[in-house]
C-alpha cells in the first residue's frame, strides 16, 4: 500500500451504488487531450489512466471527496454532488 | 484578467426558466429557505426565527459540517457580538494563545510568532474549533429558535416564477418541492445550485482555492510540549514559501485538543497547471527537516479536500436577486483567514433583509438590497474592498511568495552567519547577495506594489 492509498484509506464514504455524480462527457475528447489535468489535479485520485484506447479514462467517483474542482478544470467533465446522504463524510474538521 | 472581471461582473440575462413542472398547489409554504447547514445558512435561519420567520434549513450531508474540513478558527469579538458568550455553549478545542508565520525555505525556516496571556482570558482572541462541532452547535441553536431542518436533502436548483424565485427542487431520491417566499443559497464555494439556476457566472479556476489537509492525531500534552503551549491553549501557524513549491499559495497548521491539522493550498488553476499533485504537495510539507520532528508518533486519522473562495471583493457576483440572497463562501465572501466570521454576519444582514422584506410583504430584489446594503456598510465589505486588490497581485507576481520566502532567509543565514570578514565588508556581501537574486530596481517596484495594495 502506497502513501496515498493510505490517505484515501481513513476518508469515510457512502457510495451510491446506483448513481455516477462524476462523468466524462466525451471519450473522444479525452483520447485527444494531450495535458490530462485531471490526473494530477484531483485530490483523491478519481481519474486514472485505463489501458482501453476507447474509453482513456476511468471515473472512481466512489473516492470522490467532493471538492468540485475538477469541473472548473476541463468542460469536458460533468460532475454534480452525490445525492443527499451519499458521498464522503468529514468528521475532524 | 479582464476577462475574468467582466465575467463576474456580467449580470446574467438568460432567461431563467425552468423545465421542472411546478406544482403549488396543497403545499406548505414557508418564509424562507435557506440551502445549506454551513456557518453562514445556520445563522441566517437562526436569526430569522428569532425574528419570528418559518424557516426550512435544508443540509445535502448527513449532519452539519460532514461535506467540508480544513482547519479553522474562529475569531472570538465577531463572534461573540453575534452570539454573546458563544465560549459558554460551543465546545472549542483550544484557545489560542500563539501566532506564528514560519517563511521556509527547503533548509531554513525563519519564524515571526506572538504569544500572549492576554489572549487566554475572556473576551479571548481566536479558537480553534472542529467544523463538525461548530456547525451543529450553530443547527441546534437555530432548531430551538424554531427553525426546520432536513438533512441529506440536496437541492438541485432554483425553482423561479418569471424571474421571482419561488422555491427549491430537491434531487431523487426525495424529489419534493419547497416553497417560500424567499430563498437563501448557502450552499458553499462551489455554489451549483446559483450557477445552475443562472444566477451567478461559473467562478474562474483563478479566483478559487484548492486546499487539502490530514488531521494527525497527538496526545494533549506531546502537543503543547512540541509547540512550547501552557496547559490547554493552542497555537496557529502560518506556513508560507516552501510549502507551495515555486507558487503563491498558504499553508497552515491548526492546533485541537488531541489533533493537529495541517493544511496547503493554491489557486485550482494553479494545481492544474503546474502538474503537482495536491497530496503529494502535502506529503512534501510533512517531510520538511523542521516540520517532520512536530508530527512523529502521530496518526493520520483523516485526509480531505475542499475549495475556499479568494477571488476577493472583485470577485464578489450579484448576490441579491428577486426573492434570492446568496450568502457566505457562495457570495464569495471570504477576506485571507476571515471566512466563517464573514458567513455567519452575512446570515445576520440577510436575515435583517428577510424580516423587513416579510414585514412589508415585497420580495423584489430592491427591497432585499437592504442584505447588500448592510454588508456594505459593515466591516465586512469594508475590510474586503481594502484587500481587493490582493488577489490581483497574487497573480501579477507568480513569484511573490517563493522568492520573498528564498531572500528573507538568505539574509537571515548570512546575518546569523559568522565570518572572519571586517563587518563593513560582510554588509556590502549581504547586499550583493540579496540583490543577485532580485535586482534592486525590481524589487523596489515588487515592493512599492504591495505598499500601494495595503494602503488600499
Amino acid at each position: 500500500m502506497n502513501q496515498f492509498d493510505e490517505q484515501l484509506a481513513v476518508i469515510r464514504f457512502q457510495p451510491d451504488e446506483e448513481w455516477q455524480h462524476v462523468l466524462i462527457l466525451d471519450d473522444a475528447i479525452c483520447q485527444k487531450c494531450r495535458a490530462k489535468q485531471c490526473l494530477t489535479f484531483c485530490p483523491s485520485g478519481v481519474f486514472r489512466e485505463s489501458t482501453e484506447a476507447k474509453q482513456p479514462l476511468m471515473v472512481l467517483y466512489k473516492q470522490c471527496v467532493e471538492c468540485g474542482g475538477c469541473r472548473l478544470i476541463c468542460d469536458n467533465i460533468d460532475f454534480s454532488y452525490p445525492k443527499g446522504g451519499y458521498g464522503v463524510t468529514f468528521l475532524e474538521g | 484578467m479582464l476577462k475574468h472581471w467582466y465575467q463576474a461582473k456580467k449580470i446574467v440575462e438568460s432567461e431563467k426558466k425552468s423545465n421542472i413542472e411546478i406544482d403549488t398547489s396543497n403545499v406548505k409554504k414557508y418564509d424562507v429557505v435557506v440551502v445549506g447547514a454551513g456557518p453562514a445558512g445556520a445563522s441566517a435561519a437562526y436569526f430569522m426565527a428569532k425574528q419570528g420567520l418559518d424557516v426550512l434549513l435544508l443540509e445535502r450531508g448527513p449532519f452539519p459540517g460532514a461535506k467540508i474540513c480544513g482547519g479553522t478558527s474562529l475569531i472570538a469579538e465577531h463572534t461573540h457580538k453575534l452570539f454573546p458568550n458563544f465560549w459558554d455553549e460551543c465546545q472549542c478545542e483550544r484557545i489560542v494563545m500563539q501566532q506564528a508565520y514560519w517563511i521556509m525555505t527547503e533548509d531554513s525556516l525563519l519564524s515571526t510568532s506572538f504569544q500572549s496571556l492576554k489572549f487566554t482570558a475572556a473576551p479571548y482572541n481566536r479558537f480553534t474549533v472542529k467544523r463538525r462541532v461548530l456547525y451543529q452547535w450553530l443547527v441546534d441553536k437555530a432548531i430551538s429558535a424554531g427553525v426546520t431542518f432536513q438533512c441529506n436533502y440536496k437541492v438541485s436548483e432554483v425553482l423561479f416564477d418569471g424571474s421571482q424565485a419561488i422555491g427549491v427542487q430537491i434531487s431523487p431520491p426525495q424529489k419534493k418541492q419547497f416553497f417560500a417566499d424567499i430563498i437563501v443559497l448557502a450552499d458553499g464555494a462551489n455554489s451549483m445550485v446559483a450557477e445552475k439556476s443562472n444566477l451567478i457566472p461559473r467562478v474562474s479556476p483563478q479566483n478559487i482555492s484548492l486546499y487539502v489537509k490530514e488531521t494527525i492525531v497527538l496526545p494533549a500534552n506531546v502537543i503543547e510540549e512540541r509547540f512550547q503551549l501552557a496547559y490547554g491553549y493552542g497555537s496557529i501557524i502560518g506556513l508560507l514559501g516552501y510549502p507551495t513549491a515555486g507558487f503563491n499559495g498558504t499553508s497552515s497548521i491548526h492546533t485541537f485538543q488531541d489533533s493537529i491539522n495541517i493544511n496547503v493550498g493554491m489557486t485550482i488553476s494553479d494545481f492544474s497547471i503546474s502538474g503537482i499533485r495536491p497530496y503529494e504537495l502535502l506529503s512534501r510539507i510533512k517531510n520538511h527537516p523542521f516540520i517532520r520532528p512536530l508530527l512523529v508518533g502521530g496518526t493520520v486519522v483523516e485526509y480531505g479536500a475542499s475549495v475556499i473562495p479568494e477571488g476577493g471583493y472583485y470577485a464578489i457576483p450579484e448576490i441579491v436577486h428577486p426573492g434570492l440572497m446568496i450568502i457566505g463562501d457562495a457570495a464569495s465572501l471570504v477576506n485571507g483567514t476571515h471566512g466563517i466570521n464573514l458567513a455567519m454576519w452575512s446570515g445576520f444582514f440577510a436575515a435583517q433583509a428577510a424580516y423587513e422584506s416579510k414585514k412589508k410583504r415585497d420580495f423584489s430584489a430592491k427591497k432585499l438590497f437592504l442584505y447588500r446594503t448592510l454588508l456594505d456598510e459593515s466591516f465586512v465589505m469594508q475590510d474586503l474592498k481594502a484587500n481587493a486588490k490582493i488577489a490581483k497581485l497574487q497573480q501579477d507576481l507568480p513569484y511573490l511568495f517563493d522568492l520573498y520566502s528564498k531572500i528573507a532567509n538568505e539574509t537571515a543565514f548570512q546575518v546569523s552567519k559568522v565570518y572572519t570578514m571586517p563587518k563593513k565588508a560582510k554588509r556590502i556581501f549581504i547586499f550583493k547577495k540579496i540583490t543577485s537574486m532580485q535586482p534592486l530596481l525590481k524589487m523596489a517596484s515588487d515592493i512599492w506594489k504591495v505598499i500601494k495594495v495595503v494602503r488600499g
